[in-house]
């Protein structure tokens, strides 16, 4: 028996690398300016912005070919699931939470919302690339009303500030030493049998012969 | 603290720009409190073999 279980495909953990670099990259562009480190941002933002863009666009194309909605996509078992982690995370008599499938609630969530967060900022963005120069097109600031312009505007901010918070959960949360199996399948693709066996429930993490 | 960025037009009109650049201490500190909750917890739960 193999004694690793593959959880990350190669070309998963490159779109997650490249979505997490660009994003890193859209923070600081977008938000060292406010801060008062001036630079020539523009280009370099709307740049990685279609970096992201394509790598998201690669990671929809990926789940459409496989074919199916995504073990990643929260469930109505997760309800139960999320009860279960709450009972015994206020109260220590409770029974422990059954092991999730490939993916825990929490986890779920915190794709779900970077998924929204993410998908936001690439819409809105994209829809602010009418009002940049490129060297495609020249900006047309007349595209939409001023009012719809302060819309896309807010929407795109918010999406930001909210990348903040996500990315700092995230980061902790990736580099704590009881998840490290996880950061580690990110890099290398894989976790142990043990880990799968311990850490999921191969009913609900069926694995591929 | 303001929400939103507001300016006027040439008209004279209320214009929005954006989100507040005021919240990115609100929402770097939330993101700060997520952390600090989740160590607190941690370090009361784990002790007593609760597992996450």
């Amino acid at each position: 028996m193999v004694d690793k279980v593959l959880r990350h495909a190669g070309p998963d953990r490159l779109i997650h690398w490249l979505i997490a670099a660009s994003v890193l990259v859209l923070l600081a562009t977008g938000f060292l300016p406010v801060l008062g480190v001036d630079f020539d941002w523009v280009a370099i933002h709307w740049w990685t912005g279609f970096v992201l863009a394509a790598a998201v666009l690669a990671h929809l194309l990926r789940v459409a070919i496989a074919g199916k909605r995504g073990p990643i996509l929260p469930g109505s078992r997760d309800v139960s699931d999320a009860l279960a982690v709450a009972r015994k995370t206020f109260r220590n008599a409770a029974p422990a939470p059954p092991r999730p499938g490939k993916y825990s609630v929490s986890q779920k969530l915190i794709h779900l919302a970077f998924s929204i967060v993410v998908l936001a900022a690439i819409a809105t963005g994209g829809m602010m690339m009418v009002n940049v120069d490129t060297p495609w097109w020249d900006r047309n600031p007349y595209w939409i009303s001023d009012g719809a312009w302060g819309i896309v505007y807010v929407v795109h901010g918010f999406s930001a500030l909210f990348l903040i918070t996500l990315v700092m959960a995230h980061v902790y949360f990736a580099l704590r030493p009881e998840k490290a199996l996880y950061l580690r399948a990110m890099i290398g693709g894989h976790i142990t049998r043990s880990e799968y066996m311990q850490q999921h429930d191969p009913g609900r993490w069926r694995l591929k012969p | 603290m303001e929400i939103l960025r507001l300016s006027r037009d040439v008209y004279g009109r209320e214009v929005l720009e954006g989100a507040s650049w005021d919240l990115i201490p609100v929402f770097f500190g939330l993101g700060l409190a997520v952390i600090v909750v989740h160590l607190i917890w941690r370090r009361l739960a784990v002790p007593r073999g609760q597992a996450e």
